[in-house]
């Protein structure tokens, strides 16, 4: 239908399902195999990088950056569903009104300052004043009401759909003053703030892309470093310096130090690796270990410069459906846990680069355990509990496997195939394209799949992936401790840590998700390329993690 | 000429059941688009959604509704919350990368075939014309997927002559831009040139021993200009014929070739679709293939039975 | 040799015009249909060669159950994308430390299967509707060759990947259904093409003295068809029927690469390749050891199909 665009999907509130927090891994899903995290070999703390010392910001130069995907639905983030490869585009033309800090709390960035009332009720906005959007426009409550009320499905003009439930809980936007928002919620929500962030996809849109009915996908407007200028889906995306883009460096310079930035989609690992290696790119990301691998060594002979972080990463886990068989029935969850075996997988998937994860917390993040007493591999009791089901309900113990139709997920399949029919489970992999994956994830329409999700944050944003009867609760189940531990950190201030621990060994009980290992990410860049992952809100330390993208705006080219 | 008229007809037919076949391809198609595009939506937002996108209409409306709009030359729009892109608007983009790979691969194998080709019948029997032969049959083995990836790997990744993925468009940057499709169409080209190289060859030396060659060897006419003047021409209409015939063939190959070599065109775009539940943009992609595939063999056609009065004369 | 059948109006499909193996091994001379006919050939060394190729493979495939080799679904991470030779494994292993000899000789049996399959299907269907356009011809023709051009009008790999998408690529595929679909979607797209020479070699046939003056003797049309002019034909459709077993083995490589061949971790020679691309930098020999392999097979079949086309071949006599 030439140029009609669907009537809003924004129904009243009521109708509406629970909320949940955070979108991520839409698209995250295509690739669920990848490494995590060195295993803290790199001094500890913070990232491991081969450009610590890199000198003085020179301005100018273009900077090329392979990603791993397209974004083919576009930039209108409000009913956009990003993963990785499309919050780093997002990061080069938008801002978001909080940023991390080096320590993962959110401080504010676009924002001036984000202040809760006592009991994180009520949150106050107060927005930086002169900032301007790409065309002209200013940043005013206005728009930031706009925006919000965009994101949460409160604005005619726009559509959201994962949006809507994350910012179920909020109740009103108010505009206070030109600079001043206030935002009313139905409940205490103590990291509202991490929410304003949602990983770096709450960009705040000009009121212009907001109330454009046709084209706002294709048309980014934001506040942010760059200013878009073209965009060639699957060949690539380029945008130009803001030179009036409010934001300084450390030191006080004016950002961003490039001329210019590309993005380039580059599936295939290995041509992003070649694109780089002959100079056609000079920055890319990648979670595939072999690349990884590949990457720390150009890094060590000095071809390449290397950011690969140890903290705050994202888990890479098999999901499984328990609203029926056969893992609807712990003994077939604990089986699938106790066959997994962990060094194999190392050393045959992932180049031997990986950590074994016990939770979906990643070292670094809160609620992390090394620990948690998740099931080790141990093979005979794998097979005593596949006969234990066999006999308790006098069914074979079999399952089909959905994984995505790309090489490294197709190969972790077939590993786990192979692991989890030595414990006596017959597997049947099925390969589907991502439509149908995501598609089988909604309806409950799967029995297992690879995922990799629950990158570094607040575990609040995590909410809506495993609260009982959230759209996004793939799994399907219903723990009444997991729900009350949620709504535990997510209203109280203290002792978070305390919680979100709890809760990690309740996954471990129950085996919502079989843990395989934490993915590693790794940005490589070209010698002369440097400023990864940049500088934090407030200082010069950044924070650490890149499992969802990092800044742009402090990268720089030796001239 | 009523023949042509009746040929016309034939192919209008033909499309049109062209079309309804990708139709209802399509719309068998597993999953939901609308879960798809809107996949945590609520059931009744989903209604909505489908309501718009016209996809409760029954089979035969929807079909209507989109070849009405096809034949003015809107092919639809891709689903999007977001307001969805014309399909129009990425073929354009896309459309030119995959035609200048075929066109290269199709200049490429000629180039090479007709000399080939010529020389050979010169000197059909000798040992040069068995072993060019020999090679030739070979040639038509080599799937050109695999070609594409020893090429890939050989003179990209080991030898680094050749950059092996990504597309520059030829007004950016020429030298680039060949860089890049070189190797893309010598994968495509491999095949045709053995198969142009031997029909050519067969030809002409069918040609080579009819009278006016003959006459013109008597007359003392150089064996050169025997070749290239006399001889080719009547022999090359097969070959054009099947070269025209090929794009069938060079289609199918180019959409493994783009997806090897990460070029941006036609075939990546239909990949894409098929992914991403795009029903509209399938259903027009696959019809607009389909339909110059037909408008092609059609010309060819029209233009084999003006050229050769033999085909005029037979019909009879 | 003109490219079009008078009485189809549209082009044979390229690979019929090949001036065939068999008459480059003689020396070129295309002949008049006299000499063809006469030609008995005996099957020089290159066709020894070729025969030998596809028994082997073959024998391979269907002793695959019985034959010493490893596991081909077993991991080892020793020998992931290990070169030949490595730990007494002749052929190396693949990117999950699988035996990649192994692998492919169970790869032949999908690869083969499939080619067999798929192709018989198209024969016998093909077969059967080129016969009735071919000898009833009229209406039952015209609309068998619209048919045919419809479905001659996509890009064969196009056809075959919407099919298999369409039929195959749902949540629920099981790893047998997608080989079912496999064998159907490439036996539809090539019967087009088994109709089409099918029908001209019935047509060709039908004119023949024996066949009307077994009308005139009162035979029944089916009797015929099947009796008369069936035998004559078969022989060009075997020769069809070589070539299409090497197409489809190609295109089922094809496939894979787009994700919708052989599901693994069944291993078929056409995956075995495309896994295979994600490690060329590492591990070549994982894309070059099927690629030769298909290489060897296409050009056996191609060839044994071009001698027994040399053979039979009366299409002349259509004009």
């Amino acid at each position: 239908m030439p140029g009609k665009r669907p009537r809003g999907l924004g129904v009243p509130r009521a109708t509406r399902g629970r909320g949940f927090k955070r979108v991520a891994a839409m698209a995250v899903l295509a690739l669920a195999v990848t490494a995590c995290g060195g295993g803290g070999d790199d001094g500890g703390g913070g990232g491991a990088s081969s450009d610590e010392d890199a000198g003085t910001p020179t301005p100018g130069g273009k900077v090329i950056y392979g990603l791993e995907a397209e974004t083919t639905d576009g930039w209108c983030l409000p009913e956009a569903q990003l993963a990785i490869s499309g919050i780093m585009v997002t990061q080069a033309m938008y801002d978001t009104l909080t940023r991390p800090n080096a320590e993962g709390e959110m401080e504010p960035w676009l924002a001036e300052s984000v202040e809760p009332n006592e009991d994180s009720s009520v949150w106050t906005i107060k927005l930086r004043d002169g900032v301007t959007f790409h065309d002209g426009s200013e940043l005013t409550a206005e728009v930031v009401k706009n925006n919000l009320d965009a994101y949460r499905g409160a604005y005619p003009a726009r559509s959201p759909q994962l949006f809507i439930f994350v910012f179920q809980p909020i109740e009103s936007v108010e505009v206070v003053d030109p600079l001043t928002v206030q935002v009313n919620l139905s409940q205490p929500w103590v990291s509202f703030d991490a929410t304003l962030h949602s990983s770096g996809r709450l960009g705040m849109l000009a009121q212009a892309q907001l109330d454009d009915a046709t084209s706002c996908a294709e048309q980014p407007i934001g506040t942010g470093p760059f200013k878009f200028s073209d965009w060639v889906p699957n060949q690539k995306l380029t945008a130009e310096r803001n030179p009036d883009y409010w934001a300084t460096d450390a030191a006080g310079e004016q950002l961003p130090y490039l001329d210019e930035i590309e993005f380039r989609p580059i599936v295939e690992e290995e041509q992003r690796r070649n694109a780089l290696e002959s100079g056609e790119i000079n920055a890319m990301h990648t979670s595939i270990a072999d690349t990884v691998d590949e990457v720390r060594t150009l890094s060590e002979a000095g071809e390449v410069n290397d950011y690969e972080p140890d903290e705050f990463g994202e888990v890479t886990y098999l999901m499984m459906n328990e609203s029926k068989p056969p893992f609807d029935n712990i003994k077939a969850r604990q089986a699938l846990a106790h066959a997994f075996d962990f060094e194999e997988a190392n050393a045959i998937l992932n180049a031997g680069i990986v950590t074994q994860a016990t939770g979906p917390f990643a070292p670094g993040n809160i609620g992390h355990l090394d620990d948690s007493g998740f099931p080790t591999f141990d093979l005979d009791e794998a097979t005593r509990l596949v006969d234990e089901y066999e006999s308790e309900t006098g069914k074979d113990l079999e399952f089909t496997y959905s994984a995505v139709n790309a090489a490294a997920t197709i190969k972790q399949a077939q590993l786990v195939k192979e692991q989890a029919e030595a414990a006596g489970m017959t597997v049947e992999i099925v390969t589907v394209d991502q439509s149908t994956l995501i598609d089988g994830a909604i309806s409950g329409d799967f029995e297992a799949q690879g995922w990799r999700n629950h990158p570094g944050g607040d575990p609040d944003l995590q909410y809506n992936w495993w609260k009982s009867g959230s759209p996004v609760n793939f799994n399907k189940f219903e723990d009444p401790e997991i729900d009350r531990l949620l709504d535990e950190g997510r209203t109280t201030a203290e002792g978070r840590d305390e919680i979100y621990e709890e809760l990690n060994r309740r996954f471990a009980e129950e085996i919502h998700n079989v843990w395989l290992w934490y993915t590693v990410w790794s940005v490589a860049t070209a010698p002369e390329v440097h400023g990864v992952p940049g500088e934090g809100p407030t200082s010069e330390d950044p924070f650490p993690g890149i499992a969802s993208g990092h800044p742009v705006g402090y990268m720089w080219v030796e001239q | 000429m009523p023949v042509l008229l009746r040929r016309l007809v034939h192919l209008l037919v033909v499309l049109f059941f062209v079309t309804l076949f990708v139709a209802l391809l399509t719309s068998m198609l597993p999953g939901d688009p609308v879960d798809a595009i809107a996949g945590f939506a609520s059931e009744e937002q989903k209604d909505v959604l489908r309501q718009d996108l016209g996809l409760n209409d029954p089979l035969p409306v929807q079909y209507g509704r989109w070849i009405s709009s096809f034949v003015t030359g809107d092919l639809g729009n891709y689903y999007s919350v977001s307001g969805g892109r014309p399909v129009m608007d990425r073929v354009t983009d896309s459309l030119p990368v995959s035609l200048q790979l075929m066109v290269y691969a199709q200049v490429l194998a000629l180039v090479i075939a007709i000399p080939a080709g010529v020389v050979t019948a010169y000197r059909a029997g000798s040992r040069g014309d068995k072993a060019a032969n020999a090679t030739a049959f070979g040639m038509l083995a080599i799937p050109n997927f695999a070609l594409a990836l020893v090429l890939a790997y050989y003179v990209g990744v080991e030898l680094r002559w050749l950059p092996v993925s990504g597309y520059v468009p030829p007004g950016e940057d020429l030298g680039e831009h060949v860089r890049r499709m070189i190797m893309p169409a010598i994968s495509l080209a491999v095949g045709q040139i053995a198969v142009y190289m031997r029909l050519l060859r067969s030809d002409m030396i069918a040609t080579l021993q009819e009278d006016f060659i003959t006459m013109a060897k008597a007359k003392g006419v150089s064996p050169r200009r025997i070749l290239w003047r006399h001889a080719l021409r009547p022999s090359s209409l097969t070959l054009l014929t099947v070269a025209g015939l090929n794009i069938g063939t060079l289609i199918g190959g180019a959409i493994i070739v783009e997806v090897i070599f990460s070029l941006p065109g036609i075939g990546t775009l239909l990949y894409e679709a098929i992914s991403a539940r795009q029903y509209i943009a399938l259903q027009s992609l696959v019809a607009i293939i389909a339909v110059g595939y037909v408008l092609v063999n059609f010309l060819v056609d029209v233009l084999y039975a003006v050229l050769d009065p033999r085909i005029r004369h037979a019909r009879t | 040799m003109p490219a079009h059948d008078a009485d189809l109006g549209t082009a044979e499909p390229a690979a019929t015009l090949l001036p065939t193996a068999a008459d480059d091994a003689g020396g070129a001379d295309p002949g008049t249909v006299a000499s063809r006919g006469a030609r008995r050939r005996k099957l020089g060394v290159s066709g020894y060669l070729a025969m030998g190729w596809l028994v082997f493979v073959t024998l391979a495939a269907l002793l695959a159950p019985i034959l010493p080799l490893d596991d081909p679904d077993e991991n080892v991470a020793a020998i992931v994308n290990q070169g030949p030779g490595t730990d007494g494994h002749l052929l190396g292993g693949d990117s999950l430390g699988r035996d990649l000899l192994s692998r492919m000789v169970w790869g032949a049996r999908a690869s083969l299967l499939l080619g067999a399959s798929s192709v018989l299907f198209g024969l016998v269907v093909g077969g059967l509707l080129g016969l009735s356009a071919g000898y009833f011809r009229g209406r039952a023709d015209t609309v068998l060759t619209g048919a045919f051009d419809v479905l001659l009008s996509f890009p064969q790999l196009i056809l075959a990947l919407t099919l298999v998408t369409v039929f195959a690529s749902g949540e629920g595929t099981s790893a047998t259904r997608r080989m079912v679909v496999l064998i159907l979607a490439l036996g539809v797209v090539s019967i087009p093409v088994l109709a089409r020479i099918t029908r001209a070699n019935t047509m060709a046939w039908s004119e023949r003295e024996f066949v009307l003056a077994a009308r005139a003797m009162g035979a029944k049309d089916r009797q015929i068809m099947f009796g008369e002019v069936l035998p004559n034909v078969l022989p060009a459709m075997f020769s069809i029927a070589l070539l299409g077993v090497a197409v489809v083995i190609v295109a089922e490589g094809g496939l894979s690469l787009l994700g919708v061949g052989v599901q693994p971790p069944t291993p078929s020679w056409g995956n075995i390749l495309a896994e295979g691309r994600a490690e060329l930098r590492d591990a070549p020999h994982i894309v070059l050891i099927p690629t030769i392999v298909i290489f060897l097979t296409v050009l056996a079949l191609n060839y044994l199909g071009d001698v027994v086309r040399a053979r039979f071949d009366v299409r002349e006599s259509a004009l």
